[in-house]
Order: C-alpha cells, then sequence, then structure tokens
C-alpha cells in the first residue's frame, strides 16, 4: 500500500481551489493553500479580505461553495461523526476566546478529553494543570472566566485546545480583542508551539510575530490570495501593489 | 364585619382558596414549563414550518388578553363540541399563556450563550447533543432562573382568572367576589385575599433569588 | 468578518451548515411537519363544519359597516380606559419609584411595600376590590373609573421597577460630575437623572401597554362598554358566539402584536433595551 508511506508527505492542510459566497459577496475567490507539517503560515491582509472566513473553513464552521478541503490528504467530511473527529484533531483559537462562561478554568480544559476522547477525568486534570502551568495561568484553574483578563483567557484557550494533543492548530486573529499590555504573553506562548513544531495557521495583524515565527506569508485581499513567501521576501520585497499598500497603511504601527 | 366574624364565618373558604390558588398555580406552571420546552425546540430547529408554528404559537398566546381566552375555552369550544371541565378549562389557559412567555424566557437564555462557545465547542469536536448538553442547556437554564421565577409569579396571577367562571372551590379571588356578594366583607375581606398573593410572590421571588444568586453565570 | 457569526442569531447557530445527510433528513421533516400542519388545520376547520359554525349567518354580519361601528365604538372604549390607565400608571409609577430611593427610610419603606403589593396582586382582585368593595364605603364611581383605577394601580407597581432600571442605567459618573458641579440633589436627579432614565425606557413603557390592553378585558365585569363588552352585545344579537370571539381574540391578539412590534422598533431606533425582568403580568 502506497498510502502508508505518501501519507507522511501529504500537507496537514491543503485548499484546492476553494470558492465562497455570502449572498452577493464573493469572500473566498478560488483559493489553494497547502500547510506542511510543522510549518507555521500567517495570513494577513485588510479587515474583509477574507482571511478569517479562509481560516475558519479548514474546520467547517464556514462551509464552501466549491474547491476541496483535504487534512492530511482527506477531505474534510461534510457532517456527523467524521467531521468531529477531524475537528478533534485540529485545535482552534478565536479572536473572543470563546470560553464555556459557566464551567471553571481546569473545567474548560479537561472537557474536550473527558467528553470527547474519553479520557478519565483525574488523568486529563493532571494534564491540565501541566498545560495551564506551562501558559501560566496554573493559579486561576478554579476561576471562571470572567474573573481572568482577556489575556489570561486566552492563554487558556490556547490550553484547552492543546489538551486535545492537535494536529495542527488554527489562530483566528488571537490578539485583536486583547489591550495592548496583554499582546505579548499570548503571542509568546504562540512562539513557544511554533518552536516546538506545532503545524499553525495564524491570522493576525501582528507583523511582528509574522516576521519573527513564520515560515511563509500569505497576504490576502479581497477574497485572494495575492501573494506568498517567505517573511523575508514579503516584508522586504513585496511584489504586488496591493501589499505594498497594505504595508505603507501600517507601517505607523 | 370585623377580623374575628370574617375569620369565623369564611376563614375555610378563604383556607380552601388559597391552597387552591397554590394547586392551580403549581400544575400550570409545570405544564406550562413542558409546553414551553417542547415550543423552544420546536423553535429553534432547521425545520421551517416547526419554527413557524412555534413562532405564531408564542405570538398567539403572548398577545391574547387571559379573560379573552378563557372565555374561548370556557364558552367557545362546548359550542365546537369540546367540552371541558372550569377547573381544567382555567388551568389550561394558564398552560397556553405561561408557555408563551416561558418559551421566550428559554430563548432569551439561548441567546444570552452567543455563538463563539458553540463555535469552540464544534471545534473540539464535540457533537450536537454534547453541545446541547455540556454548553446549551446548563446555560440557558441557569440565566433563566430569574426570568422563570417572576413567570411562576405571573402564572399565580393569572390562576385569578378562576374568577370568571364558576369555580368550586374558589380561588383567592373568586373567594372576594364570593364573600362580598353575601355580606359586606369590606376592605378586610379583600386584603385577606391580596395577602395570600402577595406573600406567596415575596416567598418565591425570594427563593428564586436565592437560587439565582448561586447558579449565576459571571460573564 | 467575525462581525458576520456575531450578528448570527443563536437560534440559527444551535444547528451547524447542514452537510448532505442532514439536508435530507431537514427535507423529509419539512415534508412530515407540512402534512401535520395541514391535518391539524383540517381537523380544526372540520371541528366548525361539523358543528355548523361554518355557516354563512355566523360570518356575514362581519361584512356589515354597522358591526365594525360598534366594535369600533368598542375599541374606543378600550382605548380610552387603557391610555387613562397609562397615564394614572406612568405618574404613580414615577411617584412610587422617588419614593422609593428616597433618603427618607419610612417613605422608601412604604413606597417599597405598595410597589410589592401593586405586582403582586392580581389586576382581577383590584377590580373587584373597586367593583365591590369601595361601594360598600358610600363611594360612588362610574364604570369606566371601577375598571381604570385598578388597571392603572395595576401597572404602576410594575412601571416603579422599570422607572427605578433606568435610573440604575445612568452612568453614576454623571451624577458625580453635576454635584461637583454644585448642583443641588434636587435639581440633579430631575434634570440630569430622570430624563435620561425615561429616554431609556421608553421602549420599556410602550410594551407595558399591551399588559394594560390585555388588563381592559375584564370591563364587562363593571359594565363598561369597552371592546369585549360589546363583542358580546353582538352575540345575543346575532347568537354568533363562536366567530364573535374568535374575531375579538385576533384583534386583541393584532393590536397588543403591533404595540410590541412598536416597542422593539423603537428600542431599536434609540439604542435602548427592553426590561422585561420586571414584569411579573402574564394575564
Amino acid at each position: 500500500m502506497a498510502t502508508e508511506e505518501t501519507s507522511i508527505q501529504l500537507p496537514v492542510i491543503e485548499l484546492d481551489h476553494v470558492n465562497k459566497h455570502y449572498g452577493d459577496l464573493h469572500v473566498l475567490r478560488d483559493v489553494s493553500l497547502s500547510v506542511e507539517k510543522g510549518e507555521v503560515v500567517v495570513v494577513i491582509g485588510p479587515s474583509g479580505s477574507g482571511k478569517s472566513t479562509l481560516c475558519r473553513t479548514i474546520n467547517r464552521l464556514e462551509t464552501i461553495d466549491d474547491g476541496r478541503i483535504l487534512i492530511e490528504g482527506r477531505p474534510l467530511p461534510e457532517e456527523g461523526r467524521d467531521l468531529a473527529a477531524v475537528r478533534a484533531e485540529i485545535g482552534m483559537v478565536f479572536q473572543s476566546f470563546n470560553l464555556f462562561a459557566h464551567k471553571s478554568i481546569l473545567d474548560n480544559v479537561t472537557m474536550g478529553p473527558v467528553e470527547v476522547l474519553g479520557r478519565p477525568r483525574k488523568e486529563a486534570e493532571a494534564e491540565a494543570m501541566e498545560l495551564l502551568r506551562r501558559v501560566g495561568v496554573a493559579e486561576q484553574a478554579q476561576k471562571v472566566p470572567a474573573q481572568l483578563s482577556g489575556g489570561q483567557r486566552q492563554r487558556v484557550a490556547i490550553a484547552r485546545s492543546l489538551a486535545m494533543h492537535p494536529k495542527a492548530m488554527l489562530f483566528d486573529e488571537p490578539t485583536s480583542a486583547l489591550d495592548p499590555e496583554m499582546i505579548n504573553e499570548v503571542l509568546d506562548v504562540m512562539v513557544e508551539l511554533a518552536r516546538q513544531g506545532m503545524t499553525m495557521v495564524v491570522v493576525t495583524h501582528e507583523m511582528n510575530f509574522a516576521r519573527r515565527v513564520s515560515d511563509r506569508v500569505v497576504f490576502m485581499a479581497d477574497g485572494q490570495i495575492v501573494e506568498e513567501g517567505s517573511p523575508a521576501e514579503f516584508f522586504d520585497h513585496p511584489q504586488s501593489q496591493r501589499a505594498r499598500d497594505f504595508l505603507d497603511s501600517i507601517k505607523g504601527h | 364585619m370585623g377580623l374575628s366574624e370574617l375569620l369565623t364565618t369564611y376563614g375555610d373558604v378563604y383556607l380552601t382558596a388559597l391552597l387552591t390558588t397554590w394547586k392551580m398555580t403549581a400544575v400550570s406552571y409545570v405544564g406550562a414549563m413542558v409546553l414551553a420546552l417542547v415550543v423552544t425546540v420546536m423553535r429553534v430547529s432547521p425545520i421551517r414550518p416547526l419554527r413557524v408554528v412555534g413562532d405564531l404559537y408564542v405570538q398567539v398566546f403572548r398577545n391574547i388578553p387571559g379573560v379573552s381566552l378563557v372565555i374561548i375555552i370556557v364558552y367557545a369550544l362546548p359550542v365546537l363540541k369540546v367540552v371541558l371541565d372550569y377547573g381544567p378549562s382555567v388551568v389550561i389557559a394558564c398552560v397556553l399563556l405561561g408557555s408563551a412567555f416561558g418559551s421566550e424566557n428559554f430563548m432569551s437564555g439561548i441567546n444570552t450563550i452567543g455563538v463563539g462557545q458553540i463555535e469552540a465547542a464544534r471545534s473540539l469536536g464535540m457533537g450536537f447533543v454534547q453541545i446541547q448538553r455540556q454548553v446549551v442547556i446548563p446555560q440557558a437554564l441557569r440565566s433563566a432562573v430569574l426570568p422563570m421565577t417572576n413567570l411562576l409569579i405571573a402564572v399565580m396571577l393569572t390562576t385569578a382568572l378562576g374568577s370568571q367562571v364558576p369555580l368550586s372551590p374558589n380561588e383567592l379571588t373568586g373567594a372576594v367576589s364570593y364573600i362580598n356578594t353575601r355580606s359586606t366583607g369590606g376592605i378586610l375581606a379583600f386584603a385577606i385575599s391580596a395577602l395570600g398573593y402577595v406573600l406567596t410572590a415575596v416567598v418565591i421571588g425570594f427563593v428564586g433569588n436565592r437560587i439565582d444568586k448561586r447558579v449565576r453565570i459571571v460573564r | 468578518m467575525s462581525s458576520h457569526t456575531d450578528t448570527m442569531s443563536m437560534r440559527d447557530a444551535l444547528f451547524e451548515a447542514p452537510g448532505p445527510r442532514m439536508r435530507r433528513n431537514i427535507r423529509v421533516g419539512t415534508a412530515i411537519s407540512l402534512v401535520l400542519v395541514a391535518v391539524a388545520l383540517g381537523l380544526v376547520v372540520q371541528r366548525f363544519y361539523l358543528t355548523g359554525q361554518l355557516a354563512a349567518k355566523y360570518w356575514t354580519f362581519f361584512g356589515q359597516a354597522s358591526t365594525w361601528a360598534f366594535l369600533g365604538r368598542g375599541f374606543l372604549g378600550t382605548i380610552q380606559v387603557a391610555l387613562v390607565a397609562g397615564v394614572i400608571a406612568l405618574v404613580l409609577g414615577l411617584v412610587l419609584m422617588l419614593g422609593r430611593t428616597s433618603a427618607l427610610r419610612p417613605v422608601a419603606l412604604v413606597s417599597r411595600v405598595v410597589i410589592d403589593f401593586f405586582r403582586g396582586v392580581p389586576s382581577l382582585l383590584l377590580i373587584y376590590f373597586f367593583f365591590l368593595v369601595v361601594p360598600q364605603y358610600g363611594i360612588k364611581l362610574s364604570s369606566f373609573w371601577m375598571i381604570t383605577l385598578p388597571v392603572g394601580l395595576a401597572a404602576s407597581g410594575v412601571l416603579a421597577e422599570v422607572f427605578r432600571a433606568g435610573v440604575n442605567a445612568v452612568p453614576r459618573g454623571q451624577v458625580e460630575a453635576a454635584m461637583s458641579l454644585g448642583m443641588s440633589k434636587h435639581k440633579i436627579t430631575f434634570k440630569i437623572v430622570l430624563p435620561q432614565a425615561i429616554r431609556f425606557v421608553i421602549p420599556t413603557l410602550i410594551s407595558q401597554l399591551v399588559v394594560v390592553v390585555k388588563d381592559t378585558t375584564v370591563a364587562y365585569v363593571v359594565s363598561y362598554p369597552d371592546m369585549l363588552q360589546n363583542a358580546r352585545v353582538l352575540i345575543t344579537n346575532y347568537d354568533a358566539l363562536v366567530s364573535t370571539y374568535f374575531v375579538i381574540a385576533i384583534i386583541y391578539i393584532l393590536l397588543n402584536y403591533l404595540i410590541n412590534k412598536a416597542s422593539v422598533a423603537v428600542a431599536r431606533k434609540t439604542g435602548t433595551k427592553i426590561i422585561s425582568r420586571t414584569s411579573t403580568a402574564a394575564v
């Protein structure tokens, strides 16, 4: 069987000529992208460029109209247990944290392992504590989300995803809802993850993060991938006028 | 008529009336909750006709005056050969009215959760039933405690519709009209019934607040 | 694009975008439920038909102008009671709220008891008070006031709590700013706090009108010619009980539906919210 060997080289995430509309609005235009194992891909672009939508199609929080999405070479299932199983293997971190408001921090992190993977609670809690320590919020384990700062909540959200031992993680503007002084505490955790070889797709406005950490920068505008390349290439020698305009517009920041 | 005379003559009427009001309230409330749940499930389902019927149901019974509904059940339905006893008629009216408001409470309970938490649960690989059990229902129930407490009081007040039909035994409002058409009970006759309602409402409100404080979700 | 999901209502979010299998299930469910709805409607119509209630004589008088003129007079009666009771409730509700938030302990306590009393008794009981009890003390009230006073009083308790919620919604910083300008407490309440509080609760006040309209339907107890009372006259004239009660119920439902719609529209326009937690009235 050839699949056994080739699956190792297959991209973890692959989008193939993906299109999506919201009514008349063409939000994703023929988007193709592949993310290799261990790669950190940063998606940037002006607001409304479709970058968040792109990120959300990967675990089907958004549906697509046509094209294909492959996870480790297999088409993303459209519903049911198969879809849930794929989602369990892909972590997702949202702009607005989306912690479960009625659960303690610890329960937020153990929810996935206990409910989805069926792991014993004791074991899941021990690992959750370890993860919370790693992201620096172990002391808050018994509190509820509302008692934490935005930065702390986002780190909990990352721990919640990590508890599922994901093959890849999606970050949908993870620092956009944070006060400036909290951005770095979240970015630091993400840098650490990247260093450990996590496959990551990161939609962000943090250009420093993109430049320092990413393996590849993807620039989107009007639902299209306008250009992609290494951070050095992209930031120092952008090929397209759109990208140059965009980089100029954010230079002040 | 003094208080002692009133109580010796009509004490048992009041007592039965209070118990009748309590009983009607309890039965109506349970019925209303069950029906509210069914209607709410219809309203959030992806099946369009069920949604439309659920929405229509809520609009009708939120907006129909209780008196109008009781009159239809008690006087119009028998003409259509649907005959119900007076007691059940009033309870059915209370259930129909209460369930419409109950469903609205459930809906706003669901609305406070936010799409984000559902998406987060989906991203963890949780299935539909798991998400309902772990995320949606617990939060919807907890944020519905206070509105549902108010609804319980409202249902109690609605059972006063029983005074509009010949009910036996009378409930608290009917008792006032019963006593005052027989003797001049004066303000006291009215006050005793009123006290029955107010004290019950205060107790319900107190308990509801206590429960709410314990389970409220900080956001 | 997160704005797209934020505005998406929760009722649509509980089920995610369907895949092919789910789409098929929804189609089957839709078909089955359509059949059930049709059967239910059919049974209702059949019931009307079997009991002869579809006969023309029960419905044709709704085509006559005189019927609607008569119902219209009743409708005006309903509106009169509702509006006057509404004004009573507004004024008394405001007074009760000011009393409840007063620094004078006894005033605050009495106001609180009065508010809880009016919120805790059914309006029907208050109506029997004015209909059966008040006359025992030699006070003669017209049927208009016998219905309007209790309806107004019942609503005043709720409105007092609505106003209080409005006052609480006025940012504390504004009061502090006014105090630092040396404004008197009295002036702060009437010039700064109340105008904003009232603007904030206008949609809620409109939605409370629904409760008032519902309460007016008990007018027949005191024989005041409101819409329901006039409907009862029609029923005796035409011997058309079922059709009349159904038509009247639909009119009330539409009226209250429109009032609710109006309050939501005003709330949306002014960016305020409808406070529903204070209401215990469902009749």
